[in-house]
C-alpha cells in the first residue's frame, strides 16, 4: 500500500514536471533564440551550442527600436500613471469607505460599473478627445488615459481595503479637531502600503504591457514605446527571428526583474485583487 | 444642563459630518474628473455615434436611428465573426480553467512534493507577465509552417507538420492556445489562494470517516472552490471577449476572415474603413455582451453570499 502511494507520488511529480517544462518551452525558445542567428534558430530550435552563441542581435535591436528612448517613455508613462491612480483612488476610497453618505455609495456603484467597459470600444472618441484637449501624440495624453481607465479598479481596491479597517481609527482624531484631510493623510495613508502594492502591481503590469493606447495615440518615431517598437521586427514576410526574439527579451526583462525581486507581493497582490474583483 | 450638552454635541456632530461630507466631495473630484473626461464622455459619444453614419473624419454626419443596429447582421461575415469571437472566448476559458485548476491542485502546499512549490508557482506565473504584443509575435513565430518550432518538434517526432495559421478551424485553436498560455498563471494564483482558504479539518474529518481522495475532491474541494472558479471563469471570459492584439498578431484574422474577432472589426471600422457609425454599433454590442456576463457574476456571487454569509 505504502509502496503504491510513493510510486503514485513520484508519477504525479513527474507529470507536473513535464507539464511545467512544456509550459515554459516557449520562454526557453525565445530566450536562447535571442543569442542565435536566424539560421541556427531554424535548424536547431531548442539548442544553444557554444559555436552558435552570438551577441550580434542586441546592438542592432537596441538601435533599430530606439530602445533607450522607448524604455524611458514606457517607464515614465507607467510611473506617472500609477502615481496619479494611487493618489486619486486612495482619496476617493477614503471618502467612500469612511464618510457616510448616499452620494458616495452611489459614486462607488458608478466606479464598479465603469470597470466593465471595454477599452477598445472607446478608442476613436478617445483619439478625438485627445485632439480636442491638445494631448494627442504626447506622453501626457497617454498617461491621463491610462490613469483614468485604471481608476475604477483602483478605487474599488482602496475602498475595500479601507472599509475593513477598524471604526475607532479616526474617531479620536476628529474629536481632537483634526481635519478630514489630516485624518486621511496622517492616519490612513501610512496604513495603505499593502493595498497600494496590490494596486501598483495589478495596474502597473497592464500599463507597462499596453499596446493599444500607445499604438493609437503616439507617433512611433516621435514617442516610441516598447510594446509598439517591438512590432518593427515583425515584417510582413521575412521575420528576422533572432531580432524579434532579442526584442522580446529586451522589452520583457524589466518586468521580469521586478517580478523576481517582488515575487511575494506579486502573487499576494494578484490573489487579493482577484478575490475582491 | 445635561440636555444642553447633548444638544451641543449633536450640533457639533452634524457640523462635523457636514464638514466631512464637503471634504469627501473634494476627495472624489480628481478621480471623477479623470473618469468623466476619458471614460464617460467617450462612452456617451460611442453610443451617440452608433445612431449616425459618421465616417470618423468629416465634420458632417446624419442621424440614422437604429439603422446600424438593424443591419449589423448584414456586415460581411458577421455570423462568422460572432462564431469566432464566442469560440475564442469560451475555448480560452475552458482550456485555461481546466489546466489552471489541475495545476493548482498539484501545486497546493498541502501536497508535499519533491519539487519546490514556491518556485513552481513562480514559474507558472511567468507567462502572465508578458505583454499581449510580445506573446502574439512569439506564438506567430512558433506556429510558422516551415520554420516554427512546433512543426520542427512534430516532424522530429515523425508526425506530419500542421499548417497552424492557414487551416480553417486549426487557426481558431492556435489563437486559443496562445491566449490561454498567458491567462493560466493568473488563474493558478487565484485557485491556490482559494485552496489555501479551505480549512484543513474538513479533509481530516472526511479521512477519518473513510472518504477516498476522489470523494474528498468532489465533496469538499469543488464546493469550497466554487467562488474561485466563478471568478476565474468570468474574468477569463471577459478577457476573451476584450482580447485584441494577441489573437490579431498571431493570426491576423486569417485564413479568410475565420479568426477575425469582434474587437478587431471594431478597430477596422473605426480606423481603417472609416465607417465609424457601424464600428460604434459593434462597440455597443461588445459592451452589452460584457455587461451581461458581469451581471451573471454579480447575481451569482450575491446568491452565494446569501447562502454562506
Amino acid at each position: 500500500m505504502k509502496q503504491r502511494n510513493t510510486a503514485k507520488k513520484v508519477l504525479s511529480e513527474l507529470i507536473l514536471a513535464v507539464c511545467t517544462v512544456v509550459m515554459l518551452l516557449p520562454i526557453y525558445y525565445f530566450v536562447i533564440g535571442a543569442f542565435k542567428k536566424r539560421t541556427d534558430i531554424i535548424k536547431y530550435p531548442l539548442v544553444l551550442a557554444k559555436e552558435m552563441f552570438t551577441l550580434e542581435n542586441f546592438p542592432y535591436v537596441i538601435k533599430k527600436m530606439n530602445y533607450w528612448k522607448a524604455l524611458g517613455n514606457t517607464v515614465f508613462i507607467t510611473l506617472v500613471s500609477l502615481l496619479i491612480v494611487v493618489i486619486c483612488a486612495s482619496l476617493a476610497g477614503f471618502a467612500i469607505a469612511r464618510i457616510r453618505s448616499r452620494l458616495f455609495t452611489g459614486y462607488y456603484g458608478l466606479m464598479v460599473t465603469l470597470m466593465v467597459i471595454p477599452f477598445i470600444g472607446c478608442l476613436l472618441p478617445l483619439a478625438v478627445q485627445s485632439t480636442r484637449l491638445g494631448t494627442y501624440n504626447t506622453l501626457w495624453g497617454c498617461i491621463l488615459i491610462q490613469a483614468a481607465w485604471n481608476m475604477p479598479f483602483a478605487v474599488f481596491l482602496f475602498t475595500g481595503f479601507m472599509r475593513d479597517l477598524p471604526k475607532e481609527l479616526e474617531e479620536a482624531a476628529y474629536i481632537d479637531g483634526c481635519s478630514t484631510f489630516g485624518v486621511y493623510s496622517r492616519i490612513f495613508l501610512p496604513l495603505l502600503a499593502p493595498v497600494t502594492a496590490t494596486c501598483c502591481i495589478r495596474c502597473g503590469v497592464g500599463i507597462w504591457n499596453d499596446y493599444l493606447v500607445s499604438r493609437t495615440l503616439l507617433n512611433e518615431n516621435k514617442n516610441p514605446t516598447l510594446m509598439v517598437g517591438i512590432q518593427g521586427f515583425f515584417g510582413a514576410r521575412a521575420t528576422e527571428f533572432g531580432y524579434a526574439f532579442c526584442g522580446i527579451v529586451l522589452v520583457s526583462i524589466p518586468m521580469v526583474i521586478l517580478f523576481l525581486c517582488l515575487q511575494k507581493y506579486f502573487i499576494k497582490g494578484i490573489a487579493a485583487g482577484a478575490v475582491k474583483g | 444642563m445635561s440636555q444642553t450638552t447633548s444638544v451641543q454635541q449633536k450640533r457639533k456632530r452634524t457640523s462635523l459630518e457636514r464638514d466631512q461630507f464637503r471634504s469627501g466631495l473634494v476627495f472624489l473630484l480628481p478621480s471623477l474628473i479623470l473618469c468623466a473626461v476619458f471614460m464617460l464622455v467617450p462612452l456617451i459619444e460611442v453610443i451617440r455615434y452608433s445612431f449616425t453614419d459618421w465616417d470618423g473624419l468629416s465634420p458632417d454626419y446624419n442621424f440614422v436611428g437604429l439603422y446600424n443596429y438593424l443591419h449589423l447582421h448584414q456586415i460581411e461575415g458577421f455570423g462568422e465573426m460572432m462564431v469566432a469571437t464566442i469560440t475564442f472566448a469560451i475555448g480560452t476559458t475552458l482550456l485555461t480553467i481546466v489546466i489552471a485548476f489541475v495545476t493548482a491542485l498539484a501545486l497546493d502546499k498541502k501536497e508535499k512534493g519533491r519539487l519546490p512549490r514556491g518556485l513552481m508557482r513562480s514559474l507558472w506565473f511567468f507567462p502572465a507577465l508578458l505583454s499581449g504584443s510580445v506573446v502574439g509575435i512569439l506564438w506567430r513565430v512558433m506556429y510558422n509552417y516551415n520554420n516554427g518550432v512546433i512543426n520542427k518538434i512534430l516532424t522530429g517526432a515523425g508526425l506530419s507538420p500542421v499548417n497552424w495559421l492557414e487551416t480553417r478551424g486549426v487557426t481558431n485553436i492556435a489563437i486559443i492556445v496562445g491566449a490561454a498560455w498567458v491567462q493560466i498563471g493568473f488563474c493558478v494564483v487565484v485557485f491556490l489562494a482559494g485552496l489555501q482558504s479551505i480549512p484543513q479539518d474538513l479533509y481530516e474529518a472526511a479521512a477519518i470517516d473513510g472518504a477516498t481522495p476522489r470523494q474528498q475532491l468532489k465533496n469538499i474541494t469543488f464546493p469550497m472552490m466554487a467562488s474561485s472558479i466563478t471568478i476565474n471563469v468570468i474574468t477569463t471570459t471577459i478577457a476573451g471577449f476584450k482580447a485584441y492584439e494577441l489573437p490579431y498578431l498571431i493570426s491576423n484574422g486569417l485564413p479568410g476572415k475565420s479568426t477575425l474577432l469582434l474587437t478587431q472589426r471594431i478597430f477596422f471600422f473605426g480606423f481603417t474603413a472609416n465607417d465609424y457609425g457601424r464600428g460604434s454599433a459593434l462597440s455597443v454590442l461588445l459592451l452589452v455582451i460584457i455587461a451581461l456576463i458581469s451581471l451573471v457574476q454579480l447575481v451569482y456571487l450575491r446568491r452565494r453570499e446569501d447562502i454562506y454569509g
